[in-house]
């Protein structure tokens, strides 16, 4: 599903001076599969995942979805592959205040085309399995850390993207709601999704079916 | 319907602030418009008649300045070839203590010989709000201007004492937004006399026997008509060869000295409505502008589900566009708000702001775009960085 090849990216220090965080990064993840990537903080992990996942740009080498070279797309293009492909699931939830619970939801299939009476009840459908049914008319600022996340997770999976990428997604979580979470994960996986997920947490690798460690710019197999 | 009024709740103080710009320029417009009514409505009359007055100095004021007109000049007057008609006119100061400078407040007495269609071609008739246009024959009665009438409280039945003379009134006018606002219209011979009892100089004239003045003779000035296809100022010209001892205006000339004399309020205005524009729209493009760069995250959040530039750009723009659509509708309201109360109150009576349509609807145009412009730059700066980008500023 998702194939990586030599990714490159720095940043440009204050200084001026290039900071590599990727240095030709390869990476495979087939449908099915769990990766977790693991590293400790400043090591490039959520760098890594924003150019898998589309959200900003690397500055060498190739990344696939399924048979589209989505590094050669343009920008709309480019957009509509997140959509299509992709599902996030962030260490800040990042939920929009303004809107309730369900309509956070379903912004995700706004700008994939999806609408109407089918997609709403399986947007109920997915707050119901992760427990959230009874808050959908609640804003986030109305909802605990936990419940905004299972939230997050909802709008995630809502379209049913081959490919979920989680950064640090336990990483504002109580255990038995991080639990929840790399549970439903877990799921996605055996769904037939593939999932990488970056994390600094032990109990993420539970169930991967391949870990990494990042050092250097390059993944290294654990 | 409850989403649209939550999303605009999440603009509240954008509104209030874009509002606030509006109300601002729409008022300091209406003060502008009301102005530029006034001065185009006695351009408008001096370019409608030849006003002419008797040679020297008098009480004359108004749109005529001079001596007195007597009837001999009058009748000779009507014998000049191109002239269609001579109406004799008495204008007097209502309080002749006060200064006789044209302003926005001086109220003035007009008597008119109703015997005489008038000449005026922009002004054939006063437009009467309620009552009746005087008639000849009338008298001890007056027609009062629309501010003249709020301001003392008078309606149709009423009446006003003049230099101990009481008179009813049977009609006040339509408000005009020009000199006719403050005038009491009543018939020549009470003009006249009015003239006397204010005059102490001629009534002691009068009373010395010693010059030969009928009731005729006593006006301040005359308007005057010309035939068609008679070019005014020739006509004038005519008069001030042909008629000796009076004062002839030619209505060009005097439309230059009324825009000469009002050049400098014109160009106050035009200053204020300049400042009122630029400051007013720096407002409201920089609190349209800031309320998106705000919403960076959720961009780049939208952006991470899969929206493209365009759609977001179609977002923002129908967002915006309610947005300065309710804060410009909210701002209009204000500046009403204030602009009657200011007028009922304040004011009393003496109207100084105009809404007129087109100010209003300019006034909400030029926010609606504006903002929308505002509103497209800051969505053009925002989607210029990348999603991930616009989440790590936006946290």
């Amino acid at each position: 599903m998702l194939r990586a090849a030599g990714l490159v990216k720095s940043y440009r220090a204050p200084s001026g001076m290039p900071i590599r965080v990727l240095a030709g990064v390869d990476l495979a993840v087939k449908g099915g599969e769990l990766v977790v990537v693991t590293g400790p903080s400043g090591s490039g992990k959520s760098t890594l995942l924003n150019v898998l996942g589309l959200l900003e740009d690397g500055d060498g080498g190739e990344l696939w979805f399924e048979d589209t070279r989505v590094s050669a797309l343009g920008r709309a293009a480019r957009s509509q592959a997140r959509g299509r492909y992709v599902g996030f699931l962030f260490q800040s939830f990042l939920l929009l205040p303004s809107l309730t619970a369900l309509e956070n939801v379903l912004l995700a299939a706004r700008y994939v085309g999806r609408s109407g009476a089918a997609t709403r009840r399986r947007a109920r459908e997915l707050l119901e399995e992760v427990g959230v049914v009874d808050r959908m008319d609640h804003f986030p600022a109305q909802l605990s850390g936990g419940e905004q996340q299972r939230v997050a997770f909802c709008r995630a999976v809502l379209n049913d993207p081959p490919l979920l990428l989680a950064d640090e997604p336990t990483g504002n979580l109580d255990d038995e709601n991080g639990a929840v979470i790399l549970g439903a994960l877990r799921g996605r996986a055996r769904a037939g999704a593939a999932v990488v997920v970056v994390s600094h947490r032990p109990e993420a690798a539970a169930g991967a079916s391949a870990l990494y460690r990042l050092r250097g710019g390059v993944l290294e197999s654990s | 319907m409850v989403k649209p009024l939550r999303v605009l709740r999440g603009y509240l103080f954008t509104i209030l602030g874009i509002a606030i710009g509006v109300a601002g320029l729409v008022a300091l417009g209406a003060m502008s418009e009301r102005i530029v009514r006034f001065i185009e409505g006695g351009d408008r009359f001096v370019l409608g008649q030849i006003s002419v007055a008797g040679r020297g100095m008098g009480m004359g004021t108004g749109f005529t300045a001079g001596g007195l007109l007597p009837a001999s000049a009058i009748r000779a007057i009507a014998e000049v070839p191109g002239v269609s008609g001579v109406q004799a006119q008495v204008m007097l100061p209502l309080d002749p203590s006060a200064s006789q400078f044209m302003t926005l407040t001086q109220e003035l007495i007009l008597g008119v010989d109703l015997s005489v269609p008038m000449p005026n071609r922009h002004y054939r008739t006063l437009p009467v709000r309620a009552g009746r246009a005087l008639r000849e024959g009338d008298q001890r009665v007056a027609v009062v201007g629309a501010s003249f009438a709020a301001s003392r409280g008078l309606g149709v039945g009423g009446h006003i004492t003049l230099e101990d003379e009481s008179f009813e009134v049977v009609g006040v006018l339509d408000r005009m937004l020009t000199a006719p606002d403050r005038f009491v219209l009543v018939p020549i011979a009470d003009a006249r006399a009015q003239w006397v009892a204010k005059d102490r100089l001629l009534r002691t004239v009068l009373a010395s026997g010693g010059v030969a003045l009928t009731a005729s003779d006593l006006n301040t000035g005359a308007a005057v008509g010309w035939q068609d296809g008679n070019d005014p100022d020739a006509v004038a010209l005519r008069i001030r060869d042909r008629v000796p001892g009076v004062n002839v205006q030619l209505p060009s000339e005097l439309s230059r000295l009324l825009r000469s004399s009002t050049a400098f309020f014109s160009a106050l205005l035009a200053g204020i409505g300049v400042l009122a524009f630029v400051i007013g729209g720096l407002s409201l493009a920089n609190t349209m502008a800031a309320a998106v760069f705000e919403r960076i995250r959720d961009f780049g959040v939208k952006r991470a589900l899969g929206a493209t530039d365009l759609q977001l750009g179609r977002e923002v723009l129908a967002e915006s566009l309610a947005v300065t659509l309710v804060g410009g509708l909210a701002g209009v309201g204000f500046a009403l708000v204030l602009g009657w109360a200011i007028d009922g109150s304040v004011a009393r009576a003496q109207q100084l702001f105009h809404f007129s349509p087109r100010l209003l609807g300019g006034a909400l145009a030029f926010s609606i775009l504006l903002g929308a412009a505002a509103a497209a730059y800051a969505t053009g700066r925002v989607v210029s960085v990348s999603p991930a980008e616009a989440i790590r500023r936006g946290t």
